[in-house]
């Protein structure tokens, strides 16, 4: 049975109220996905209306883009289909904060920053810091499985993420995890759904595992007088027994874009404890750098905000490449040649996991695309990834956003897929292998 | 169901015939994990060497409709390594290679049947270890741990079993061998990786294993604290998490455990206390030396009788003999006892041992308890004497209303032990017919024909089979045309 545009209008402001859904051009201008106008814009101020949206999409033939902040909208292929935006930022309450077992609830719109903020009188923290993370949405952080550099010592989402309340496509509302910070009851649902991009299922929930807020935190930047320099006192750190919050590898490109002074390579590292180890393995940290020839200067805790914030707007295009952590200084040099002398861009890694972040200025859509499938085949030797966290429209239809998956993996991706979302309600198209 | 003769041929033709055991008395002994309840001996077992058997006996039994039990060590405690329904057991003692060392990348990649304490034993020496440490470290297989998804007294601050789990090759129930994750940090698509750790064989067999290394710290400091109760112990382990610490371990010991402790080779536990509570911190020195000064603290502001730091290794091994010896001193109490496994919200342990005083009580039962607190998990051992059939049930009366009152607190099922057949019908209390529904599918995703450990950790449905119903949302009538 087919709606018409009306009554398929009127079935979701009966439910949702006028200003729940709506098909104004300007709402459904700004909530285009590459170039796709959605039909609707659905904005639930409940998960209950959130699953009636997915379920009334679902028995149409519907196609659903859910929505946070709207920050991650350029990660992916462009969708097949567009029909209903779900738009999540009204579901924007923390349900339930219990300090003593350190684990909060909350709603898949709540931000990273509303949280902290939420957080900070107990002195407890979600250490979840994607770029730009103070505005993105929890749902959004779970969907993309986005991290930033806290992920050295507290790892993502997904070693976080205990319980999730989701929407599969067909409208039910379902449960995965549990509410405390040790469970192994069924299966681990919520791994499932955490970088999932909502193409088996709308996050609607979040119960988060916390961590106590360093006591003092205190970040060394070390100027380092060659890539290679930086890549062994990387070793060496990982080699010790020293714990830093963060150690985060900066290109000459990112120095300049932090305004810091120059250097062939840098490493931020940031030490969180009480005050008296932090001392201590500063002093530790600057006898490994002066070994190496480096430079040692203190930043101040503003250098975090200045870096979030230039890892997020900085370059038209942002890859994510991933490859082993000793291989760091040869991964540079690939990207260096395949995107050649001229092109403008920085690069900064989350060093000890081997994960580089390249932030690309607009450059010719075919040569980037050559670049990507040449840093992809240089990174393949270790069974690395080259995956476009952002770029425009062009690039991601030129080149495959996600890269290759093996086939045997990808065979049990699409068998999930047809299982859960048969009739590709979901991001149709957006995901990898065109799921 | 007796197996053909020419099946058993195909069988032996895979393995070899010094692989496959087919008698009674070698069948008898894989007839049940360590809990002894559950008992199902196989009608044949295989212990494969190389993936490309495993891979070859899953579609044997795929094309034939035999069921396949995967077994480790067999010293899981739900009875998961048991032949519920007959068939193959694939047992993975042969497959106990060291695969790949690589400290640079943080990582090693091990076969399944490897015991997890024997691969820190391999790199311990420069520095390294494999975190997740169920008591079961030295006997227990890495791939009986990623089946369970099994945690420790370390994984308070370490984490369980999949947050050191980067990729595994395993055989599908569909008998595909698919490699999934890898030593690299991450890679795009689902997290099949972490979907498949804790299925409990019932997606696959999983014939390689690549784990994340942890340096071992600068630093570990131990201290014993002892309270006159349970309750005025269990605040204190709230205290110490709100105050911002995160021990490596924070493990409960009460009066009767002590009691049992002392009496055998003896730690010297303080007599009279009603619970001792071991706080270990690691990490850099000065860190631990500071926490654990305000951790003695607040064990002495919360009404801690005794509170004793250990002073160096030696005196840090004699305060843990005590825990460690806990397994042992259980049967100077009882012949027989049901283990638990649910878990609280920490800040509801003084509720909850409060709630499991008046249970013991009411059925008139000894329940001894040694435990995780610092992360809620709980391990109530109810005693029993096996020649009673009335204590059994009673026994079983309280084990029941004791896992109602965790999770009527917001609990869990279980924490670390995992399904099994031993609990599988007590995921409805956690779960409603969707969520089940979900995990069903789920599963038939890797093991389509559901020959992959049947009458584990999913449950039976009393009307329709295995196919839960999910609510959906009520659409209005009439609102299109």
């Amino acid at each position: 049975m087919s709606v018409t545009t009306r009554a398929l209008g009127d079935a979701l402001r009966a439910r949702l109220g006028p200003d729940g859904a709506t098909d104004d051009p300007a709402s459904r201008a700004a909530a285009a996905v590459d170039g796709w106008q959605p039909r609707w814009v659905a904005r639930p101020r409940s998960l209950e209306e959130a699953a009636h949206v997915l379920a009334l999409a679902h028995d149409e033939g519907l196609a659903v883009l859910p929505r946070g902040s709207g920050s991650a909208q350029g990660l992916g292929g462009p969708p097949d289909r567009a029909d209903v935006v779900l738009d999540l930022a009204r579901l924007d309450a923390v349900l339930e904060h219990s300090p003593d077992d350190l684990t909060v609830t909350v709603q898949a719109g709540v931000t990273a920053g509303a949280l902290a903020a939420a957080l900070a009188a107990r002195r407890q923290t979600l250490p979840l810091d994607p770029p730009g993370w103070p505005r993105r949405t929890l749902g959004g952080i779970g969907a993309t499985a986005a991290s930033g550099p806290l992920r050295l010592r507290y790892g993502t989402m997904r070693d976080l993420l205990l319980g999730v309340r989701f929407i599969q496509a067909d409208g039910v509302t379902t449960w995965g995890g549990a509410k405390v910070v040790k469970s192994v009851t069924g299966y681990d649902v919520p791994k499932l759904l955490v970088g999932s991009l909502g193409t088996l299922g709308v996050i609607g929930e979040l119960t988060l595992r916390l961590h106590p807020l360093s006591e003092v935190e205190a970040t060394g930047l070390l100027l380092l007088p060659s890539p290679e320099a930086a890549q062994d006192t990387v070793a060496r750190i990982v080699d010790s027994t020293l714990q830093p919050n963060r150690l985060e590898w900066l290109d000459p490109g990112a120095l300049a874009a932090c305004r810091l002074p120059t250097a062939p390579a840098a490493l931020a590292i940031s030490i969180g404890s009480v005050e008296s180890a932090v001392r201590a393995q500063h002093a530790a940290i600057a006898e490994i750098a002066t070994a190496a020839g480096a430079r040692v200067e203190t930043v101040g805790p503003a250098f975090w905000r200045t870096y979030d914030r230039t890892l997020a707007e900085t370059g038209s295009t942002l890859l994510r490449v991933a490859t082993l952590t000793s291989r760091l200084t040869p991964t540079l040099n690939a990207i260096r040649s395949a995107l050649g002398a001229e092109a403008s861009f920085i690069v900064t890694a989350c060093a000890p996991l081997g994960v580089l972040r390249v932030a690309i200025d607009a450059g010719d859509p075919t040569a980037l695309g050559q670049a990507i499938e040449r840093l992809r085949a240089f990174v393949a030797e270790d069974e690395g990834s080259v995956v476009i966290e952002r770029g425009p429209i062009a690039l991601r239809t030129l080149v495959d956003p996600w890269g290759p998956v093996p086939a045997g993996a990808l065979e049990l991706m699409r068998i999930l897929k047809r299982e859960f979302d048969p009739r590709r309600s979901l991001n149709p198209g957006r995901f990898v292998g065109g799921i | 169901m007796p197996l053909h003769q020419g099946f058993l041929d195909e069988l032996r033709g895979i393995v070899g015939t010094d692989a496959l055991v087919l008698t009674t008395e070698g069948r008898m002994t894989y007839e049940c994990d360590m809990h002894t309840f559950y008992k199902g001996a196989p009608d044949a077992v295989v212990l494969p060497a190389r993936a490309e058997q495993v891979q070859a006996v899953v579609r044997l039994c795929r094309r034939a409709k035999v069921p396949i039990v995967p077994r480790g060590s067999g010293t899981g405690l739900i009875g998961g390594a048991m032949a519920a329904h007959g068939g193959v057991m694939v047992s993975m003692t042969r497959m106990t290679a060291v695969l790949d060392v690589d400290l640079p990348n943080r990582c090693a990649t091990v076969q399944p049947g490897l015991i997890n304490l024997w691969l820190t034993h391999a790199v311990a020496e420069r520095g390294w270890f494999f975190a997740p440490d169920p008591s079961s470290q030295m006997v227990s297989s890495i791939g009986g741990n990623v089946s369970t998804n099994a945690g420790g007294p370390h994984c308070l601050k370490y984490g369980i079993t999949t947050n050191h789990v980067l990729g595994l090759e395993m055989v599908t129930g569909a008998g595909e061998l698919v490699r999934l994750g890898g030593k690299v940090a991450e890679r795009p698509g689902y997290d099949l990786t972490g979907v498949a750790v804790g299925s409990e064989g019932t997606f696959g067999l999983v014939t390689a294993i690549t784990v994340r290394l942890t340096h071992t710290p600068e630093a570990v400091k131990t201290a014993l604290a002892a309270f006159r109760s349970m309750v005025d112990a269990s605040e204190a382990v709230s205290a110490i998490i709100a105050a911002g610490m995160i021990p490596a371990a924070l493990e409960m010991l009460d009066e009767a455990i002590i009691k049992a402790i002392n009496a055998g080779t003896g730690a010297g536990f303080p007599e009279g206390a009603g619970a001792v509570l071991l706080i270990e911190l690691d990490g850099p020195r000065a860190e631990v030396e500071t926490q654990a000064q305000r951790a003695a603290e607040i064990c002495r502001q919360r009404g801690a009788i005794s509170v004793s730091v250990a002073r160096d290794d030696a005196e840090r091994a004699l305060l843990w003999k005590g825990r460690k010896e806990a397994a042992g001193a259980v049967g100077r109490l009882t012949a027989a006892y049901l283990l638990q496994d649910a878990v609280v919200p920490r800040s509801k342990l003084p509720q909850i041992m409060r709630e499991l005083v008046s249970i013991a009580e009411r059925h008139r039962l000894l329940i001894a308890n040694v435990f995780h607190a610092g992360d809620g998990n709980l391990h109530p051992l109810i005693c029993y004497d096996d020649r009673d059939p009335d204590q059994l049930a009673r026994a079983k009366q309280a084990n029941d209303e004791l896992l109602h009152a965790c999770i009527a607190l917001g609990g869990s099922v279980t924490g670390e032990h995992g399904i099994g057949a031993d609990k599988c019908q007590s995921l409805t209390l956690q779960f409603a017919e969707a969520d089940l529904n979900f995990m069903y599918r789920l599963r038939g995703a890797f093991d389509p024909d559901r020959l992959m450990n049947p009458g584990k950790l999913l449950p039976t449905h009393p009307a329709c089979g295995e196919g839960f119903r999910p609510a959906r949302p009520v659409l209005p009538a009439g609102t299109w045309v």
